[in-house]
């Protein structure tokens, strides 16, 4: 049986969703040199303020306003703490995913006493005609109306941050605020939008776990989606299109991990895609070293593995079941990988975890 | 004590004051009795001496964390990762503790508890190298270790080190020679909790008489300074991570070799590693000031869980009040460290102070 059919796409892209609001948010915070550890917990907040507000009004657009309000309440603690009293953002992030948890979980008992109550959620919007498109339409032009926010939003993303003066002056914090604030910006007020950014997508990334696909909330519901939006923005190497990318990848690594559970052992198929992606990451890699000059053995070695282990695999059909865990890990894993293969050409912004010099 | 310090802890007390009150006002909105909720608390922390026996078992692996913190944290480094470490330890001395038997109870102990120094500090190890190597920033790179070991926790507990009969997705108990001997009859405090207060004097010794933690300190304060004296200062910070993910790797251990169950089951550690390094702020970054400040952490979840079961009130109210006071004290760090720069009279300044005015004008 194959497992890459429509279904598969259609929920790669779901699960990319979230990640992707959430991550081209902490994007631009990190751009701005703002790390924010307390994404996961500002997704809670927004799923619980989604949820709950939905719930009371019985609207969706109310709730998801609520996701992204509480998401913007969350992250003005985090640039107040961290950015106006510069305090250690790594720590006011711990701090940040603490409260969601304890507060949310704090609320929700205390409300529902143990029951779990379902609300209104959102409907799937078919755009006419592109909908109609055979074999990709119904996969992406047959979704919730949030996802074609988050189609539009890399692209907004990468013009805001490259294409504006306002973009220049994030990007300018994230490396040299000293620069910036001689200019006569006020570096503080550029990351607090930042920050600001980041937790009002996350809110929303949030609310389209809670109201835009199941309809209620759940203690912990974000489970561990927030750090795999940091990772998406490691793995895409703090740029919009790579963000992206990752996103992409990480969606659909989880949605295979979810088909493949029910299937037993790896089909053909997935082996024959590992020798894809090695002809791709090699392609990839050539590319990029003709362009800019990095380094190419590490990318050749994983490309030949990837081809080699991809081969042998459909050729012989090992019988061995990869847990879930393996699948779970991989963008961790991957995320790691390119950061240290890398190299020292690609980097956080410079003053990521760091706070601006005081004044006076 | 200078009057920095001063500061810092009355910045430190006025935090736990100011969040604890705000929880009991937060309790009395509910409309819960507050005087039995404040009750509750004490009870489950000072209650019996099985409370407190609990009490002082939470206390052992947060005291450590917050120690593998305050080291690294000393040279510069940000090791968030604490937690993955914390489930490296505890799983190499859960496969010392379960597959290396016969072997008698004191040197088995002693292997188990050093093999989890190794695992924390080989899973540190890595975020070193790629740190010094390949220039990832350490917070990132300890934060990925830990998703990335939670999942291999996961995997072991529910594949090939589970126990005998496969259903319960964690490993069998490990050996009793692999064991931490009770303390306190009747209750789970476990002989641990004294290689514990060792630790944390070693710690503190070590950081504060010995060469090794001056250009430890050094490196954090001033790294172009410690270069320029001779301090090979990205050494500084690899050994630095190293150890501090030993010390929470012996947490680890801990968690597994002194907890009733003694085995390795997903999920074991429940976020001591965040937590430890909120009791290291607390501490301010003083070996000897996580002590109190672990213990105080250690009441709070000891006594939130029986809130829960009185009161009614989750658990999560405890778990907002920890995150009120790390944002309470982060939030004041500029006030306690503030140097007495524009106070101090002229001729009163330390030896350095006239150069730098020199160097300016």
């Amino acid at each position: 049986m194959n497992p890459f059919d429509i279904a598969l796409f259609a929920a790669a892209i779901r699960l990319s969703v979230p990640l992707l609001l959430a991550a081209l948010g902490e994007l631009i915070s990190e751009r701005g040199g703002v790390i924010n550890i307390g994404l996961e917990g500002m997704m809670l907040f927004g799923a619980y303020a989604a949820f709950i507000t939905a719930w009371a009004t019985g609207s969706v657009s109310l709730g998801l306003a609520a996701g992204i309000a509480l998401g913007l309440l969350a992250a003005s603690i985090m640039a107040f703490v961290s950015v106006t009293l510069r305090g250690d953002q790594i720590v006011v992030g711990v701090a940040l995913n603490l409260l969601a948890a304890g507060v949310t979980m704090f609320l929700y008992r205390l409300q529902f006493q143990g029951t779990q109550p379902t609300t209104v959620r959102m409907e799937p919007y078919a755009v006419p005609l592109l909908s109609d498109i055979p074999g990709i339409g119904p996969v992406l032009f047959d979704q919730l109306p949030l996802v074609y926010v988050a189609y539009v939003l890399g692209p907004i993303v990468a013009y805001l941050l490259f294409r504006t003066r306002g973009g220049l002056r994030v990007r300018s914090a994230g490396e040299k605020p000293e620069v910036l604030d001689s200019t006569g910006v006020n570096v503080v007020r550029v990351q607090w939008s930042g920050v600001l950014a980041a937790g009002g997508l996350a809110g929303l990334a949030g609310a389209f776990l809670s109201v835009g696909q199941v309809g209620l909330f759940a203690e912990n519901m974000t489970a561990g989606r927030g750090f795999l939006a940091l990772a998406a923005v490691v793995f895409g190497q703090w740029r919009p299109y790579g963000v992206v990318a990752a996103c992409l990848v990480f969606g659909f690594t989880d949605a295979l991990q979810l088909r493949l559970q029910s299937m037993g052992e790896l089909p053909r198929e997935v082996w024959i895609a590992l020798v894809v992606i090695g002809v791709v990451v090699a392609a990839a890699g050539v590319w990029r070293a003709r362009s800019s000059g990095s380094p190419l053995r590490w990318v050749l070695l994983a490309a030949v593995l990837c081809v080699v282990a991809g081969g042998l695999g459909a050729a012989m059909l090992p019988s061995f079941v990869l847990p879930s865990q393996f699948w779970l890990s991989l963008p961790y894993v991957l995320s790691l990988v390119a950061l240290a293969v890398a190299g020292r050409g690609v980097r956080a912004p410079a003053m990521v975890g760091r706070p601006l010099p005081s004044r006076g | 004590m200078n009057r920095q310090a001063l500061r810092g802890l009355l910045v430190s007390v006025l935090a736990v004051v100011l969040a604890l009150a705000a929880s009991l006002a937060v309790i009395a909105l509910t409309g819960a009795p507050v005087g039995k909720a404040a009750a509750a608390m004490w009870d489950g922390v000072f209650g019996s001496p099985a409370q407190f026996g609990a009490t002082l078992t939470k206390f052992v692996p947060l005291v450590l964390a917050a120690i593998g913190w305050v080291i690294a944290s000393r040279a510069g480094r940000l090791n968030v990762g604490l937690e993955g470490q914390i489930l490296a330890g505890g799983t190499t001395a859960a496969v010392v503790g379960l597959y290396l038997t016969g072997l008698p109870t004191v040197l088995h102990l002693t292997i188990a508890v050093l093999a989890g120094a190794v695992g924390g500090a080989l899973l540190g190890g890595v975020a070193a190298w790629l740190w010094a190597r390949r220039g990832v920033n350490d917070f990132i790179a300890t934060l990925l270790l830990t998703l990335i070991m939670t999942q291999v926790v996961s995997w072991l507990a529910n594949g090939p080190m589970e126990e005998p009969t496969g259903t319960l997705g964690q490993s069998a108990s490990v050996a009793d020679s692999a064991r931490w001997p009770v303390l306190l009859p009747r209750t789970t405090l476990r002989a641990d909790i004294i290689l514990v207060i060792i630790l944390v004097l070693v710690a503190a010794y070590v950081l504060r008489r010995t060469v090794v933690g001056y250009r430890l300190r050094l490196t954090g304060a001033n790294e172009s300074a410690a270069r320029a004296t001779g301090t090979r200062t990205t050494l500084v910070g690899v050994a630095a991570l190293c150890a501090s993910a030993a010390v929470a790797g012996v947490a680890g251990s801990s968690l597994v070799l002194a907890a009733p169950a003694a085995n390795l089951a997903p999920g074991f550690s429940a976020g001591y590693g965040f937590d430890g390094i909120v009791v290291a702020l607390l501490a301010r970054n003083s070996p000897l000031g996580c002590i109190p400040a672990a213990l105080l952490l250690a009441a709070l979840r000891q006594g939130g869980g029986l809130l829960e079961a009185r009161v009614g009130i989750s658990s999560g109210l405890v778990t907002a009040t920890q995150a009120v006071v790390i944002l309470l004290v982060t939030g004041t760090a500029w006030y306690a460290d503030r140097r007495r720069s524009r106070s101090r009279p002229p001729g009163a300044a330390d030896v350095a102070a006239p150069v730098a005015e020199g160097a300016r004008s």
